[in-house]
């Protein structure tokens, strides 16, 4: 297959390629250009490279996979996962919703929550207002601690039964959203529950949307229970997770084209959907307390 | 040579930013596809294909792309499409990317194809549906051969074939725009489309999608894969469902027990008959379909089977489980890892339990009769040391769980909670989504909150009885300040639940009449009526006790009844116009209280005793409350006056001093005209009142001298002719409410008589108020 090698050969080139990791995807470019502009310079520049040249070292290492993490409020589990992925060395694309039909936070007593509506009211405006009605409570309480980090995640807690999966999200990549670059496109590979109602919900409304993308979807449960110190946990678990999928998935990349695939034995034939039921199992072992589920649906 | 890697970063780039720009305006999308169409054919470098893949999936999937745009782009895109699948050798997440985009590019094809004048052929849309038969003709031969990534996408493919392929609903004839993309929108004499042929073929693709349960397959993924794609189908094709949901039933995910993923199959299964069930629902068809019931024996069955299967395991939220759980040999025997020897544990003995049976392990009688304390107790050190240095892990940890077995099979029977386990959260989960109305929820919250105060409460030991040491005995001042947060919590209320249920009074609560039991209903009248017995009767008599102690005016000795009735005047006066039933329900109690108690007095006490009378200053002081805020046409005042137990002077000069307000002169010449006709021992105050009235406000003379000219005819020259020679000029029609009460000072004589002595009596009684009307 060493139709190039003069390229092969070539030590320097071993060291360019290597040497220059892919920096993280490029911001939105300059709105001036003409989409026309655009597509000439990068007509312009192809040299239809023969066939062989696809052996070139791929940028694999920054192949990451998109994840999408839920709770019932999109405001203690779904967002320290959240946090974890976005902040992590891989830090990976990550987005996060809730399933209830309202976002409740605990209030002065059990009968009397703080109840918000999805994508409408703010982190930051949660915040003040609990701030303002008992702030002692609600510090201690940890509250306001998990709305100060959730106001610099993202703006608002959003409603799965809400999103539109493909719809652009280039206005909350846009806002700085943390973890929002690479999800533009408005789609996840991997979607995370943290507990099995929020795991059914999801299904159910995935159900109801009718796939109509045709994307295949993996979605997880991981039961965390929701109080702060479980959320830690969880998360940890989460990230341990994403990175084993990770793992799994850019080495498939990795395997470049068919003829990778066909020349590769054993474990290495086999793709990373195959893998997924094995990485869980594996995970199971690792973290034996959170109790996991997983299917493989569609958007 | 290096140049190519350089470029191909700068072509990705460029690449990334035409792509951000169509993901910020959709409407680009058709010049950027055909502007890329060339860069990412067969020919392109590995990773602009790749690109090129993955965008052409999305373009083709994003919901900001118009479904007419699409269908325009679709022609284009459909032969690249068919070149790089019949590519051989192909990357493989090219092909997964390319087989999405045939799913969702066949809808539009077909419709595209479906809805041209069906009579003509136009040439490029035969070679068209050329290329999408062969796509779809590729992508059948891929499905059985392929790995995973692209089997499932074949699986998409194809359920999105049968929905097409199979005759869906017309919703509206009139409308082919709006109708769903199936067989249905093609006419039966396409040219192109051979109807008959295209159905039969999705009837096998059907046989073929359903394979998978039919041969009972262990493959999760494809299991899955299949099983979440179906939903669309059963929904929205009614002539196939039965046969899905007959296969998916004939399906037994358990057969292969040690398949780790047979939790979630459960589900699926629940959901799908869910869809099952809302299909069956909307289309109009009885709930109790044979299927329906037939769905739900089949879910019975796998819950069943699964939990004898998985027994505890897959026990939402259960216990962690413990890593020394040995004592469940039969899950350690399937996964291989070989067992330790079991100590056999004897069954606890019948009856109460001592600790030390509890720990008791052994069979032995002279072993467990033995007693320990009789050994010295260095010699027991002795023994101890080494003995403990030797125990076997693996017994002690199997020990330990039979003690705790056992203990906690015993603190269960003490706590002997008939409670039945958590597994029925699926229906009590979350209430409908109704912001407007956060209250009506409240009781799913509670719900929620009692099964979570009965989930976190620990299994208490039987503790001994407690008992509480008594309270201190309260201070008269406590037993005050208790009463009156008491008072003010039941007028909370009241004001929570203002608004009497008109809906339930009317309609199948029988109206109770005389024979009901006062405050027995616990509705917003019932605590009325026992706020003011509270307020009028309660402390009666020992007010006449403690006579001396009673301070009106300051209020500083507050007898309860006095917060009471202080407390019903503000919220009477708070919003009289729909309270004003309250107020004189109160007047009739307070009066009929100081009847009782004045004739008790008369009974048992002949001397002079104070009784102290309530309802002559409350009556005013409630009068006076509203007085002010009346508009010219309310009716509360006739109604207030009309049905108030007694009536007196007072009253009758408050009344009157309404007509001051040119505006309100005829309220009070109402109110004094109904009582003149409907309460005849009150007629001559009335009457007089009038006379005053008449006299003194020139603007009242039309209505007042018609009334007068029928009860005291011989009053009515006389008076007017005194004011016409007084003051003409001083009395113009105009004259405003101050105007008129400066002439009350000085021109009504006999009613100045009468008047003064009351509102000195008044302001006497109640300074504050007296402070604030003026």
């Amino acid at each position: 297959m060493l139709s190039c090698p003069k390229m092969a050969a070539d030590p320097r080139l071993a060291i360019v390629a290597s040497s220059t990791p892919e920096p993280p995807p490029p911001p939105p470019p300059p709105p001036e250009l003409s989409p026309m502009s655009i597509l000439d310079l990068a007509v312009n520049t192809e040299e239809r490279p023969e066939e062989g040249c696809a052996e070139l070292p791929l940028d694999d290492s920054s192949y990451k996979l998109k994840f999408c993490t839920v709770c019932a409020s999109n405001q203690n589990r779904s967002m320290e996962a959240h946090l974890r992925l976005a902040t992590a060395p891989t830090s990976y694309p990550v987005i996060s919703f809730g399933t209830g039909s309202l976002v409740r936070l605990p209030g002065p007593s059990i009968t009397q929550p703080n109840v918000y509506s999805f994508n409408s009211t703010s982190y930051a405006q949660m915040y003040d207002e609990l701030n303002a009605k008992d702030q002692r409570l609600y510090r201690n309480n940890g509250l306001l601690n998990m709305l100060e980090r959730n106001k610099n995640l993202k703006w608002a807690p959003e409603r799965f039964q809400d999103w539109v999966p493909g719809m652009p999200r280039i206005d909350h990549v846009a806002k700085g959203d943390k973890g929002s670059l690479g999800t533009e496109g408005g789609v996840v590979d991997v979607i995370i529950t943290c507990e099995e109602r929020c795991w059914d919900a999801v299904i159910e409304d995935l159900m109801n949307k009718g796939s109509p993308l045709n994307r295949p979807v993996h979605v997880f449960n991981v039961d965390i229970r929701d109080n702060h110190e479980e959320a830690l946990i969880g998360s940890k678990a989460i990230l341990d997770l994403a990175d084993s999928l990770n793992e799994a998935a850019s080495q498939e990349r990795k395997s470049n084209g068919a003829e990778g695939w066909e020349n590769g034995t054993g474990d290495a034939r086999r793709s990373f959907d195959e893998k997924v039921p094995e990485i869980l199992a594996a995970w199971q072992e690792r973290w034996p307390n959170l109790l996991a589920l997983w299917t493989l649906a569609w958007f | 040579m290096a140049q190519p890697t350089h470029n191909l970063g700068e072509q990705m780039a460029q690449l990334e930013a035409a792509r951000n720009l169509v993901l910020g305006d959709a409407a680009l999308y058709p010049q950027i596809v055909q502007g890329i169409l060339p860069i990412i054919g067969v020919n392109a470098r590995l990773e602009l294909r790749r690109w090129g893949a993955d965008f052409l999936a999305e373009t083709f999937a994003s919901p900001a792309l118009a479904t007419s745009q699409k269908e325009h782009l679709a022609g284009a895109v459909v032969l690249t499409l068919r070149e790089i699948l019949e590519q051989p050798a192909e990357d493989m997440a090219v092909i997964e990317s390319m087989v999405q985009t045939a799913a969702s590019l066949y809808p539009h094809i077909f419709r595209h194809i479906g809805n041209e004048n069906y009579s003509i052929q136009h040439p490029e849309d035969v070679s068209t549906w050329e290329n999408m038969t062969a796509i779809k003709q590729n992508i059948l031969r891929r499905w059985d051969s392929a790995p995973h990534p692209i089997k499932i996408c074949c699986i998409k493919f194809v359920q999105k074939a049968v929905q097409i392929q199979t005759p869906g609903t017309i919703s509206d004839p009139r409308r082919p725009e709006q109708n769903e993309t199936s067989l249905s929108i093609v006419p039966r004499n396409h040219v192109l489309l051979a109807l008959p042929n295209l159905e039969a073929e999705a009837s096998g693709l059907l046989d073929r999608l359903l394979t998978v349960f039919l041969e009972n397959s262990d493959d999760a993924i494809l299991v899955n894969a299949t099983l979440n794609c179906l939903a669309v189908l059963i929904r929205s094709r009614p002539s196939v469902a039965n046969k899905i949901i007959l296969s998916i039933l004939n399906f037994n995910p358990l057969k292969q027990a040690n398949s780790p993923m047979t939790p979630p199959l459960r589900r699926f299964v629940i959901l799908i008959a869910e869809c099952e069930a809302n299909h069956a629902n909307g289309s109009g068809r009885n709930p109790n379909h044979p299927l329906v019931v037939k769905i739900q024996h089949y879910i019975d069955r796998l819950v069943q089977s699964r939990h004898e299967i998985f027994e505890e395991a897959t026990r939402k939220r259960g216990l962690p489980v413990e890593p020394a759980d040995v004592l469940d040999s039969a899950k350690r025997a399937r996964l291989g890892v070989d067992t330790p020897p079991l100590i056999k544990v004897p069954p606890l003995p019948p009856g109460p339990t001592s600790i030390s049976q509890l720990f008791t392990l052994t069979q032995d009688v002279g072993l467990s009769s033995f007693d320990v304390k009789q050994l010295p107790v260095d010699l027991i050190v002795k023994i101890a040391v080494p003995v403990l240095a030797r125990v076997d892990q693996n017994a002690l940890s199997q020990s330990i769980e039979a003690v705790r077995f056992r203990y906690q099979t015993l603190s269960k029977l003490q706590a002997a909670q008939p409670k039945a386990p958590v597994e029925d959260e699926e229906d009590d989960y979350e209430p409908e989504y109704q912001p407007t109305d956060v209250g009506g929820n409240a009781n799913a919250i509670d719900e929620m909150v009692l099964d979570e105060v009965t989930e976190l409460q620990p299994e208490l030991m039987s503790l001994g009885p407690f008992v509480l040491p008594p309270p201190p005995p309260l201070t008269e001042e406590e037993a005050g300040n208790i009463g009156r947060g008491t008072v003010e919590r039941i007028f909370d209320m009241l004001t929570s639940m203002d608004m009497p249920q008109k809906p339930t009074k009317g309609s199948n609560q029988q109206q109770l009449g005389f024979a009901r039991l006062a405050a027995s209903t616990f509705d917003r009248d019932a605590w009325i009526t026992l706020l003011t017995r509270l307020a009028t009767r309660a402390s009666a008599s020992v007010e006449t006790d403690s006579k001396t102690e009673y301070d009106f005016a300051t209020g500083n000795k507050l007898v309860i009844s006095t917060t009471i009735r202080e407390m019903l005047y503000r919220y009477i006066v708070e919003d009289f116009r729909s309270r004003i039933n309250v107020g004189i329900s109160w007047m009739n109690e307070e009066w009929y209280n100081d009847q009782i108690q004045l004739r008790y007095a008369s009974m048992h006490k002949n001397d002079d005793t104070l009784v102290p009378l309530h309802y002559d200053c409350w009556v005013l002081r409630l009068l006076d409350g509203f007085l002010p805020y009346l508009d010219a046409r309310d009716k509360v005042l006739i109604r207030f006056v009309s049905e108030i137990p007694k009536l007196t002077i007072p009253i009758v000069e408050r009344v009157k001093s309404l007509a001051r307000d040119p505006e309100r002169v005829n309220l009070s010449v109402q109110a004094l005209l109904y009582l003149v006709m409907f309460r005849p021992p009150a007629r001559d105050m009335c009457l007089d009142a009038l006379e005053d009235i008449y006299r003194i406000y020139e603007e009242s003379r039309p209505v007042v001298g018609r009334v007068l000219s029928k009860w005291r005819p011989q009053e009515i020259d006389q008076p007017t002719d005194q004011t016409k020679q007084e003051g003409p000029s001083l009395l113009s029609p105009q004259a405003n409410g101050i105007k008129s009460a400066v002439l009350l000072e000085n021109v009504a004589d006999p009613g100045s008589q009468v008047n003064a002595p009351v509102v000195q009596q008044q302001q006497q009684q109640y300074p504050e108020v007296g402070a604030a009307a003026g």
